[in-house]
């Protein structure tokens, strides 16, 4: 148990709005960020994978640049979404969160000089990847690992935020801010588990780009389904392994929430195992009849809600984590009625010039195969940004 | 000390200077760059310029490229910086201004949309629509201008939003108007400059010159405006935040000094690209580019400069402790902690008493929880150069403790805890000294070295008025300093010392008062 004086105070300013619509805009905003995260994580890993593997198979070389166009603005995506995470996260957890980066201030600083050369990396192979095949699989392989080494520094964070008894000899055994957090059992299997899902829809990604080419190429949109399909089964059937690992590297009282100690835990979690079992069968059967239509709506739709749940999850595991020191009840609250509608309207504004940006420049009408193509599945937004890079 | 303080050796400071220095250049360009794209297109179709228009597609990638990527990094690269290095004041900021940067963050979105939008549009839409998502993206990424501008200004002059504590005040303060003008010059001046980079390596020599004509248009009368909003900003800044800017550390004054300077000369370098535009060459555009970068980031300086010692003025001291006691303060006040102690205070130090065994590790401790935020041991304003410059032997050292408000005009904030606090403090600073100091006996050097920093460079009259013009009474009244003023430091000089020193100060007087002087004016400061 740590001292509690040891945790920060939190500053005197009242917290501008109710905790719970921090607690919202987090969840969804971190949502999000997840999914374009994994668009351009997972598709960054089946890239390489393919451009490796290319060797006297044209498809494969077909997928690698065709997946190579879109990183870039995948990872634009990831960005820009993940900024607001990154504000309500501090809005609310900010003791936590300045104090565990502190703790690994130096990796956390290059974290965005490691992102910033990988960007580049994405874009150079964007607009080389036909003519200079070989330099730009080597980048793409450097700047995957560089993704990865992003990826690590994110989980290290966040398993030290939220676990304050490891702060102290952490930072009195060196304030130089190279700290890491190795010695936390769930760090390697949390890590993994995320990177894995990510290879997993990046194969939805596949799915999705072999229904755009259903009827104008249906050799190539085969071969991207398959390959797509299957990338997605292995990656989730891998995590059976790493989620079970993950699971018991949990310290057990913590872990028991999810056994039935909490019963919207226990349900979240039931419910994110059986839509992964799902959304395998599932694939398995759409791959087996080519049916396209229930591996790009059916599986992507169920995997988009087992990904909810995960985040769902993941923030009742922070809460539970916290709970010796963290009270929402402890904050002052003063709403600022004066500025949040004025930020509620621009965002409303905002998302409804952003619809129209995209359908003016004719993102939801002429490549898509169908008009239902336009539901608005959580992949619906990526997707039609996939052939902005030219 | 209410967060662990990053030990960053070389100084953290110059960390936020190399983060933030690199990034407004990039992110003003992503301002006005962004109109310079709209009207550039417009001028090439109405000129029916064929030329233009496809330098314009280049131009637009090597703008893309680096403000959505860089630009935008370097942006969150800021935010993590500051987190790390003022935890408190990120917070206070956050959960001051939180919805301001959510809006920020929409315009954000629009912005980084828009632009790839439009680089990947050019030849897919028509010149209309295309030039649609052209504005968006400048009118976004002018909001999001809009909306930091209100955070930034808000930190040097939160105005009287120290006693309502409500949003609109603070984002509306003194100097938000000024500042946006300002802001926006550069912003258009920037647009001209980065122009000239890419219009450098054409090989079309009339096309290069019609750009480098068509970029010092945008350039050389921003430049101007800068004048006037400069003048504007200035007037807009308390003058008592300006005095902490003058004097023996004139950091802010050779700032300002290096900031005009280096506008001149950008924009005579502007002229002669105006007159010789077929000449520009890539070398010639990248001076140009790093002496406006030498010019913006010098102003950026002095606006932080003229901040000391707050990071948020009359609130928050660079070193995280509160100007002023008030609920949920956590106790880190000066007031409480000369009460308390810093070892009762601080969450994040070790030691919790001093023994004469640990009293260097005690001071050791002191010094990264209040000193660290600008300090260094021995790099970034290093407190060893700083030691051997002056010459302080530890006494020296620990009387100079208790003036750190009054020194160099203000630029400190004072020293926080109790007496043996302040003694190791002292007791590990002079272990960064690594040679052992001379007592000279040369009055100016003992003026330099012991008085300058809080009387200046050349006393003024004011000074002087303080002490008597006899000279054997003058050394004998600087036996105790306390005494003429009691938040002088306690400094012992030996009786030679005293005599040189008056010896000087008596050749620095001015005559005037030389004359009118007698030595019944004593007493006083």
């Amino acid at each position: 148990m740590i001292d509690p004086s040891m945790i920060p105070t939190v500053d005197p300013n009242p917290l501008p709005a109710p905790y719970w619509l921090f607690k919202l805009l987090l969840i969804v905003t971190f949502f999000l960020h997840i999914l374009a995260m994994n668009f351009m994580l997972g598709g960054a890993f089946l890239a390489v994978a393919a451009r490796f593997s290319s060797k006297g198979k044209e498809y494969r070389n077909r997928i690698f640049l065709d997946l190579a166009k879109k990183i870039p603005v995948f990872l634009a995506a990831t960005i820009t979404i993940g900024i607001a995470p990154l504000l309500f996260v501090q809005a609310i957890y900010g003791q936590y969160f300045y104090t565990s980066t502190i703790l690994i201030a130096w990796p956390w600083f290059l974290l965005l000089v490691l992102l910033c050369i990988a960007y580049y990396g994405f874009y150079y192979v964007a607009y080389n990847g036909q003519r200079r095949p070989g330099p730009a699989g080597i980048v793409l392989f450097v700047s995957l690992v560089l993704v990865l080494i992003v990826g690590f520094i994110q989980s290290t964070n966040v398993t030290l935020m939220q676990t304050p008894t490891h702060w102290a000899a952490k930072y009195f055994a060196s304030p130089t801010g190279w700290s890491n957090n190795l010695s936390d059992p769930t760090l390697i299997p949390r890590y993994l588990h995320f990177v894995t899902s990510a290879i997993a829809v990046g194969g939805i990604l596949l799915v999705l780009l072999a229904l755009v080419r259903w009827k104008s190429d249906r050799a190539y949109a085969n071969y991207l389904f398959q390959y797509g399909g299957k990338a997605f089964m292995y990656a989730t059937m891998a995590q059976f392994v790493i989620g079970s690992w993950f699971l018991i590297s949990i310290p057990r009282n913590l872990r028991m929430i999810f056994m039935g100690d909490s019963p919207i835990a226990t349900v979240l979690f039931l419910a994110g195992i059986l839509g992964t079992v799902a959304s395998i069968f599932l694939m398995s059967d759409a791959l087996r009849k080519q049916n396209i239509r229930t591996a790009a709506y059916g599986v992507s739709g169920l995997l988009a809600a087992v990904i909810l749940t995960m985040i769902l999850m993941r923030d009742i595991l922070r809460d539970a984590y916290l709970e010796p020191y963290f009270h929402p009840h402890q904050f002052a609250v003063k709403t600022q009625w004066a500025v949040l509608p004025v930020f509620l309207v621009l965002f409303l504004g905002g998302v409804g010039l952003w619809l129209l940006m995209l359908q003016r420049y004719g993102l939801f009408s002429s490549t898509n195969p169908t008009p239902s193509e336009l539901t608005p599945t959580p992949d619906a937004p990526a997707e039609p940004e996939a052939e902005l890079v030219h | 000390m209410n967060y662990p303080i990053w030990d960053v050796s070389f100084g953290a400071g110059l960390l936020i200077a190399l983060v933030a220095g690199l990034h407004v250049f990039v992110s003003h360009f992503a301002v006005g760059g962004g109109l310079f794209l709209v009207l550039t297109e417009r001028k090439a179709i109405k000129t029916n310029d064929h030329a233009l228009l496809n330098w314009l597609k280049s131009h637009t990638k090597f703008f893309v490229l680096l403000t959505v990527v860089y630009g935008a990094v370097s942006g969150v690269g800021i935010w993590f910086t500051i987190g790390l290095i003022s935890p408190t004041a990120t917070s206070n900021l956050i959960h001051i201004f939180v919805w301001g940067w959510a809006i920020e963050w929409v315009f954000f979105f629009l912005e980084i949309t828009a632009a790839l939008l439009y680089l990947s549009g050019w030849d897919k839409l028509s010149p209309k629509r295309h030039q649609w998502y052209g504005w968006i993206y400048f009118w976004a990424a002018f909001a999001s201008l809009v909306v930091i501008n209100g955070i930034i200004t808000f930190m040097l002059t939160p105005g009287s939003w120290i006693d309502v504590h409500k949003f609109w005040i603070g984002f509306f303060n003194p100097t938000y108007f000024p500042s946006l003008f300002f802001r926006t010059a550069i912003c258009i001046a920037l647009a001209g400059i980065y122009a000239l980079i890419t219009a450098s390596v054409q090989k079309d020599k009339d096309l290069k010159a019609r750009i480098v004509r068509w970029g010092a248009l945008w350039t050389i009368p921003s430049l101007l405006a800068l004048i006037p909003f400069g003048y504007w900003y200035i007037r807009e800044v308390p003058a008592a935040l300006f005095l902490s800017a003058r004097g023996p550390m004139p950091t802010a004054t050779h700032y300002a000094f290096l900031a005009w300077s280096l506008l001149a000369v950008t924009f005579l370098l502007m002229l002669l690209a105006l007159f010789t535009p077929r000449r520009m060459h890539l070398v010639f555009a990248l001076v140009i580019g790093l002496i406006a970068l030498g010019a913006m980031d010098s102003f950026e300086f002095v606006r932080e400069d003229v901040r000391k010692p707050f990071v948020i003025e009359n609130y928050l001291y660079d070193n995280s402790l509160y100007a002023a006691a008030m609920p949920g303060d956590g106790g880190f006040t000066v007031d409480n902690l000369n009460t308390v102690g810093v070892l009762h205070s601080a969450a994040w130090i070790d030691q919790r008493t001093i023994t004469p065994d640990n009293q260097i590790a005690v001071g050791h401790e002191i010094f990264r929880v209040e000193c660290q935020a600008c300090h260094t041991a021995n790099s970034y304003r290093g407190i060893h150069q700083l030691l051997e410059q002056r010459q302080w032997d530890a006494p020296t050292t620990r009387a100079m403790l208790s003036s750190l408000a009054l020194m160099h005009n203000g630029v400190m904030p004072p020293f926080a805890g109790t007496d043996p606090e302040r003694d190791a403090l002292a007791a590990y600073l002079n272990t960064l000294q690594t040679t052992t100091p001379t007592a000279t006996i040369d009055g100016k050097l003992l003026y330099q070295n012991n008085c300058s920093m809080c009387h200046q460079d050349h006393p003024n009259a004011q000074f002087f008025s303080g002490i008597v013009t006899d000279p054997a009474a003058a050394a004998d009244s600087l036996k105790d300093l306390t005494s003429i003023f009691p938040l002088m430091p306690d400094l012992k000089l030996n009786s030679a010392q005293r005599t040189a020193l008056v010896q000087y100060l008596n050749t620095q007087r001015p005559p005037l008062q030389h004359a009118q002087l007698s030595p019944a004016v004593e007493g006083g400061k």
